[in-house]
């Protein structure tokens, strides 16, 4: 239809349209509400700030935090600059954290389930009549002797909290599962046999001069990624000589982006290469010889043989030359620092390949020294140590104990902030369903709490006491504190709290072993052993409660690991290579979304919109291929992939990327979820649906970058929603711009 | 439609126009009713309140501050039994639920106005806010546009660096 200029005035007059452009012009009525608070406390002051410190829980690294509460509302999330595994810096993910507290799909009460299990048809109740539920059915198992038929399955919790569930659990009865989809156990067991600590040590990126890293993606999400951030800066640009950082990873990442050198290997082989790196150290005599002979048992670089670059450059597709000289930097620019992770451990064959990589620290005499390997000490408040994880192994176990009923039934789950349902393999949602009550503790309905009978809300992290123990530590002890920094926003009540009130409700041996009334209370009688030293120095035990949450938590820099004690271990002598499923032409890496993680943040609209910053795409989910594979494929940017593996398919959009190798594919995980509020559901896809359980694994972890998947174009386009190309670049006076044949050559 | 760009340029000189007229200016002589129909003329003259007992930030902050619903009930547990609009307040008291007031002065949110400095160079209540304590309900008495604030700063010596306000 035609439309004239008189009609169109006609209309835009009268429409609302119009309407809503006028009246926009005064100001909107509720600009003049002003509400006068019920009661006023003394530091409440209209206008003015209060900032409060506290611990970020939205990952398990424990940044410290300092909150802006204006009026009793959380205004802004920043780091505390007083905390040292931060030090003022905080990540997206940690300031998103206002958005989990004032999220429009937060649970606010208790509700009980009404329809079918899963229908997602609930009723609100009270408090007192959810806790009596939970109670009557704890009661009811420990009448028929069936208290270890409980199991209670949390996010990782650590310092009191931890110690609260272990005795809750003892006292009662019942088993502890600890969920983490990106769980380091690899990590640690490799740690633990390398170094002979329990505890993840203090990397000194700092101090270091040459920085070789595994495919740890620690700029992004590899353990404590804002601590290691703060290390990277100083690293480049606070020493004296700027260092050198080298990445070694079958995926360019944004750290591998950052690298001076970025070698890509083939997935699984980086143990393979860390020990030919071993092989040319030794042959030119760069290792001092008691550690050549102490890693060798005595045999000398012919031990390492089958290691030659040559043999290794085969099996990595890494040239035998790039070998040699990466292994002359690493030598002789000391101090020299290896790390590995995330897709090295995510394989088969994970414990070999950390393993090889962390020895190298030895090779180079960086344990225990500045710019090298570190011990952490153990915890200051003995028992109330970093979180524990179990690996994807204890899982199996309890998927097979939930189907077949042996050696005990699962009568009773508990479940916190945990979701196994979305990140697991899908075996363990329908196992999961054989559990005759479910009960969740966790503040939003995920796809593990749309399952559940009985909704006890958690408060969010911001609303509750707790303390923090983080792992990795920065060397010496350290304990954060974590404060409520505003009133619960909703009918809500703290995890641990419900807990004692479900001991004192129980009586008996559990009522004994918590004999506190709040959490509040707990923390504050475990403080007392830190009174007297540390950095928080006060004359009477009330002045240094204040001190303890002014400053946001407790540590002492005198009270560092000690020295280390573990001969370096002797380097095998024969390579583990990794074993894929599936036989696809492409090799899938997944890669936890530096603003999603694991999935946890995907019901945060900021993070949700937050680009990722090397392909700059935010609300979807990618494939990341080679731009010349996909060309030879006849796909475009935008193409709706099918990817298939054995166990599943899911389908997402081409991102054509100039430096991944032509037969890998990654992509992001976190979306795809089907519940978790409105900014998470029904977007993206859950890339985690691919990976199967391990086979012949050495570490039982979840191989989450060991599956070869089929690309089946699905016919359909969809626009990605990325930064790249919207603002064409311009030319500045001076400075050239690459070409971009240059760069995808 | 070649009509269409100059007459989408029509539409946002009227929004902005009307911006200017209707949207941030002062509202003077307002006197809006509010959820409890207080008196300001009974606490000032008839009690002798000074206005920081109430306004308790008036001097120290930026805002002067809303006296909390405990604040009220200081008194008003005992006095004024029977009087409905004082049974609101009490209601309040007992449910522990705040009152919605409706703002009698408000600046546009270009300007960072704050209390204290006014306060400290001496500039009474009344100044800006008139003879409160003959008002039955709070009014608007100053126009408290731009020209107003810039006049009595000129009158005052005080400063008129745009950043003093608009910051």
């Amino acid at each position: 239809m035609a439309l004239t200029r008189r009609q169109f005035l006609k209309v835009a007059a009268t429409s609302t349209v119009g309407a809503v452009a006028f009246v926009a012009c005064s100001t909107p009525q509720d600009e003049f509400l002003i509400q006068s608070p019920v009661k006023m406390p003394e530091d409440l002051v209209a206008g003015a700030d209060n900032w409060y410190a506290s611990v970020c829980r939205q990952c398990p690294a424990g940044c410290g935090t300092i909150v802006r509460v204006m009026e009793g509302r959380a205004k802004k999330i920043e780091g505390n600059p007083l905390h040292p595994i931060n030090r003022g810096k905080l990540c997206a993910r940690g300031q998103a954290g206002l958005q989990a507290l004032y999220h429009p799909d937060r649970l606010r009460g208790p509700r009980r389930r009404v329809g079918e299990r899963g229908s997602g048809q609930f009723e609100e109740i009270s408090w007192d009549e959810g806790l009596s539920l939970l109670l009557s059915r704890l009661k009811e198992l420990q009448g028929k002797g069936q208290a270890d038929t409980l199991l209670m399955v949390t996010d990782p919790v650590d310092g009191h909290l931890a110690l609260l569930v272990k005795r809750f659990l003892r006292a009662f009865g019942g088993q502890h599962l600890v969920y983490e989809p990106m769980e380091p156990t690899t990590l640690t067991t490799s740690l633990q046999r390398t170094f002979g600590q329990d505890l993840i040590p203090h990397f000194d990126l700092e101090n270091t001069q040459f920085l070789l890293s595994f495919g740890a993606d620690f700029l992004e999400t590899w353990l404590s990624p804002v601590a290691y951030g703060v290390g990277y800066g100083q690293f480049r640009q606070g020493n004296r000589r700027r260092g050198t950082l080298v990445v070694v990873s079958p995926r360019f990442s944004t750290t591998a982006a950052s690298a001076d050198e970025w070698i890509p290997i083939k997935p699984g082989t980086e143990g393979v290469l860390a020990l030919s790196l071993a092989y040319v150290i030794l042959s030119q005599g760069l290792a001092s010889p008691q550690v050549a002979q102490a890693m060798t048992g005595g045999a000398g670089v012919g031990a390492l043989e089958s290691f030659r670059p040559e043999a290794a450059s085969t099996i990595t597709g890494i040239p035998a030359r790039d070998i040699t000289r990466l292994a002359r930097d690493f030598a002789q620019q000391r101090p020299s620092l290896a790390i590995g992770g995330g897709p090295a451990a995510a394989q088969s064959n994970g414990l070999f390949n950390l393993s090889a990589v962390f020895a190298l620290n030895f090779l180079v005499e960086s344990v225990g020294q500045r710019g090298g390997v570190l011990n952490n000490p153990s915890p200051a408040i003995p028992d109330v140590g970093p979180a524990s994880y179990n690996s994807l192994a204890d899982w199996v176990g309890l998927e097979e104990r939930l189907r077949t009923g042996q050696p005990r039934p699962v009568n009773l789950l508990l479940t916190r902030n945990a979701n196994p349902v979305y990140g697991l393999p899908s075996q363990f949602a329908s196992a999961l369903s054989r559990v005759p009550y479910i009960v969740s503790f966790s503040s939003f309905m995920d796809e593990t709490t749309a399952k559940a009978d009985l909704i006890l809300p958690g408060h969010v992290y911001l609303e509750e006491w707790g303390n923090s123990v983080p792992n990795p530590g920065p060397g010496f002890e350290t304990i954060g504190w974590q404060q409520p920094v505003v009133n619960p926003v909703g009918d809500t009540r703290s995890f641990p709290d419900v807990l004692l009130a479900l001991a004192q409700g129980l009586g008996g041996e559990t009522e004994r072993a918590l004999p506190w009334s709040t959490f509040r209370d707990m923390l504050w009688e475990g403080a007392k052993s830190l009174h007297q030293r540390g950095s928080v120095r006060a004359a009477d035990f009330e002045s240094f409660w204040i001190g303890l949450l002014q400053r946001g938590g407790w540590w002492d820099t005198t009270a560092r690991g000690g020295q280390q004690t573990t001969k370096a271990p002797v380097l095998p002598r024969e390579p583990r290579l990794p074993s894929f499923s599936g036989e696809g032409d492409f090799h899938l890496i997944l890669f936890p979304s530096i603003s999603l993680g694991d999935g946890r943040g995907a019901h945060l609209p900021w993070l949700q919109g937050t680009p990722d910053p090397l392909t700059t795409v935010a609300w979807q989910t990618w494939v990341e291929m080679n731009a010349q594979s996909a060309q030879k494929m006849g796909l475009q940017e935008g193409d709706v992939l099918a990817v298939e593996s054995p166990v599943g398919v899911v389908e997402a959009l081409l991102y054509l990327h100039p430096a991944i190798p032509p037969g890998v594919v990654a992509m992001p995980m976190g979306q795809g979820h089907d519940a978790y509020g409105r900014y998470a559901q029904g977007r993206g896809a859950n890339p985690l649906s691919l990976i199967s359980l391990p086979k012949d694994s050495d570490n039982g972890s979840l191989a989450w970058a060991a599956t070869r998947v089929r690309i089946r174009k699905t016919g359909q386009r969809v626009k990605l929603a990325k930064l790249e190309g919207f603002v064409t670049p311009t030319q500045l006076p001076g400075t050239e711009i690459v070409p971009e044949a240059q760069v995808t050559r | 439609m070649r009509w269409l760009l100059p007459a989408l340029g029509v539409v946002i000189v009227f929004v902005l126009l009307g911006g200017a007229i209707f949207g941030l200016s002062g509202r003077l002589g307002a006197a809006p009713e509010q959820p409890v129909a207080f008196p300001h003329d009974v606490h000032v003259k008839g009690v002798g309140l000074d206005c920081t007992f109430c306004h308790r930030t008036a001097t120290t902050g930026d805002a002067a501050g809303i006296p909390s619903v405990e604040q009220c009930m200081f008194c008003h547990r005992v006095v004024g039994q029977g009087n409905p609009e004082i049974e609101k307040v009490r209601q309040a008291g007992q449910n522990q639920s705040p009152i919605d007031w409706i703002k009698v002065h408000r600046l546009p949110d270009s300007v960072h106005f704050t209390h204290a400095p006014h306060i400290r160079a001496g500039v009474a209540c009344a100044t800006c806010h008139g003879q409160v304590e003959g008002m039955k309900q709070a009014r608007q008495v100053r126009d408290l546009r731009m020209g107003d604030c810039v006049s009595c700063h000129r009158q005052n010596n005080a400063t008129t660096d745009c950043a003093a306000c608009h910051y």
